[in-house]
């Protein structure tokens, strides 16, 4: 019996575009995680690395590396439906909401028409979903933010912004692992460690984990 | 054994980096010119893959009390040794016990590599010994040098040979050889004319994780779009027009549009670049930088 598959290959007739000569950019859309699972479980001996970001993947050849047949048959490979069920953990993160820990929780609150209680109610009645990590080790995008609650980044970044900082980033809520500039809208902390690079499993959220938060 | 007496601008444990976790968000870094830390390594006798230091712009003052053997490669810093030989780069180089080894300055670029037989033995952090100083892990302690830090070697790997090395010929010349980013499309004539036609002038803001650049405004169509995994060498326009070469340890992903992308063979001239260079970018075709990116360091036995 065949296995049932989307029918619809990863690089269609518009194929990949090129990030220097060794990065191959290629849209997945709302399949990016199970392409990534796919493309990372054939082994590709030429890729260095694959990145899932926001709706793309990026193949990272290896140096002098070409695009191979192999690397063709995968990219124009059908995606099997089993294999687009990305189930990750589900975790719980505890903020402390507003106050010196989320200096921007007044403005990003009166800008949605909300009372700041009514903000840290709607920001953590919500199940978020990883979708990918990236702007730092181990930094969330977490997907499923109301649209109430999304606000464009910031117009000139922090040069500081807190280890822990729960943030808003346009449709994105996040959480920075590291201290260090930042665009995002700080709304509160977590004492939550994100990433550490001693542990095995460094990053505590990985794409297609769950994440609820929890007020202090 | 080295110990810091002075300790550089910015001197950090670097090896080839940690390629293959970008999934978590963290950039492969290591040597912002492998290539030249493996020339260094061979040197010494070590595999490619052994740490060494990555100096930049201003460089250590470091004692080795048992001796020891030891390599330069990359820009060339005004040096001198305690026992008065030559400082030669590309080459072995055998230091006396209690010898003192003094980096000063690049003559011309930014940074080099030295590379000490048996390697630096820090230990491996998430596979590789590099330095990532955004989050402060790996290398020594997570940090660059400082004075009193001692730092120790490893087993050497191979035989010892006295040798010589050449990087590949015409390596540091001309305009950045870019291919055109994914978004290269969304710049208009008067934004692709600013970023291919007229200079631009390294940012003192400069580092590891960027080289900014000043110049003409790129003007784009849209100032953000959603997040794309990026790499080294990968250029972005921010909402202010002024381009960021993503550098080794810039992120994994970034939300400007990329306009180009510097090829492999060039991504090494990054490393010397310094506050106030001009830059200017030119493009090649895919085929052409694939093929670039294949020169090789040369080796001489020294007689």
């Amino acid at each position: 019996m065949g296995k049932q598959t989307t029918g619809q290959p990863l690089v269609a007739s518009n194929g990949w575009r090129w990030v220097g000569e060794r990065g191959l950019r290629v849209e997945t859309g709302a399949m990016t995680l199970a392409y990534y699972n796919l493309l990372i479980s054939k082994n590709l001996t030429d890729v260095e690395d694959i990145i899932p970001a926001d709706g793309s993947l990026l193949l990272i050849l290896r140096r002098t590396a070409r695009v191979s047949p192999e690397v063709r048959a995968a990219l124009s490979a059908p995606l099997d439906v089993a294999q687009t069920a990305v189930k990750g953990k589900r975790h719980e993160i505890v903020v402390d909401y507003g106050g010196a820990a989320g200096p921007d929780l007044p403005a990003l609150a009166k800008r949605a028409g909300m009372s700041v209680a009514a903000y840290i109610d709607c920001h953590a009645a919500t199940e978020y979903t990883v979708a990918f990590l990236g702007f730092q080790p181990g930094f969330p995008y977490l997907q499923g933010l109301p649209p109430t609650l999304q606000a464009a980044r910031r117009a000139s970044p922090r040069q500081q912004v807190a280890a822990g900082s729960v943030a808003i980033g346009g449709r994105y809520t996040g959480i920075y692992p590291t201290g260090g500039p930042g665009g995002w809208h700080v709304i509160g902390r977590t004492d939550t460690v994100l990433f550490d690079p001693q542990r095995a499993a460094p990053a505590l959220l990985m794409p297609g984990d769950r994440v609820c938060f929890v007020p202090a | 054994m080295i110990e810091v007496l002075r300790a550089g601008l910015c001197d950090l444990v670097m090896d080839v980096g940690r390629p293959g976790r970008r999934m978590l968000g963290v950039p492969a870094g290591g040597a912002a010119d492998p290539a030249a830390l493996a020339a260094a390594n061979r040197l010494v006798g070590n595999d490619a893959a052994a740490a060494g230091l990555e100096i930049a712009l201003s460089g250590p003052r470091l004692q080795f009390p048992q001796g020891g053997v030891a390599a330069l490669t990359g820009a060339r810093f005004a040096a001198r040794r305690s026992s008065g030989a030559p400082v030669a780069w590309n080459e072995t180089l055998v230091l006396a016990a209690g010898e003192v080894l003094s980096l000063d300055r690049p003559e011309s670029g930014c940074r080099c590599w030295l590379a000490l037989r048996g390697g630096l033995a820090v230990p491996s952090v998430m596979g590789s010994r590099s330095t990532f100083l955004p989050s402060g892990f790996g290398g020594h302690g997570g940090r660059a040098l400082q004075a009193g830090d001692v730092l120790h070697c490893g087993v050497p790997a191979n035989e010892m040979k006295l040798l010589r090395v050449s990087p590949p010929a015409g390596e540091a010349e001309g305009d950045l050889r870019v291919v055109a980013g994914p978004q290269a499309g969304q710049f208009d004539d008067v934004g692709l004319a600013a970023f291919f036609g007229t200079p631009y002038r390294v940012d003192a803001a400069s580092d590891r994780r960027g080289v900014r650049l000043a110049g003409t405004p790129v003007s784009h169509r849209r100032a953000e779009l959603p997040s794309q995994g990026v790499l080294p060498g990968s250029v972005q326009i921010p909402p202010d027009g002024q381009p960021i070469i993503l550098g080794w340890d810039g992120p994994v992903t970034g939300g400007y549009p990329v306009i180009a992308g510097v090829i492999t063979a060039d991504v090494p001239r990054l490393a010397q670049l310094k506050p106030g260079d001009a830059v200017r970018f030119v493009t090649i075709e895919v085929e052409a930088a694939c093929e670039l990116a294949a020169a090789q360091w040369t080796f001489k036995e020294l007689a």
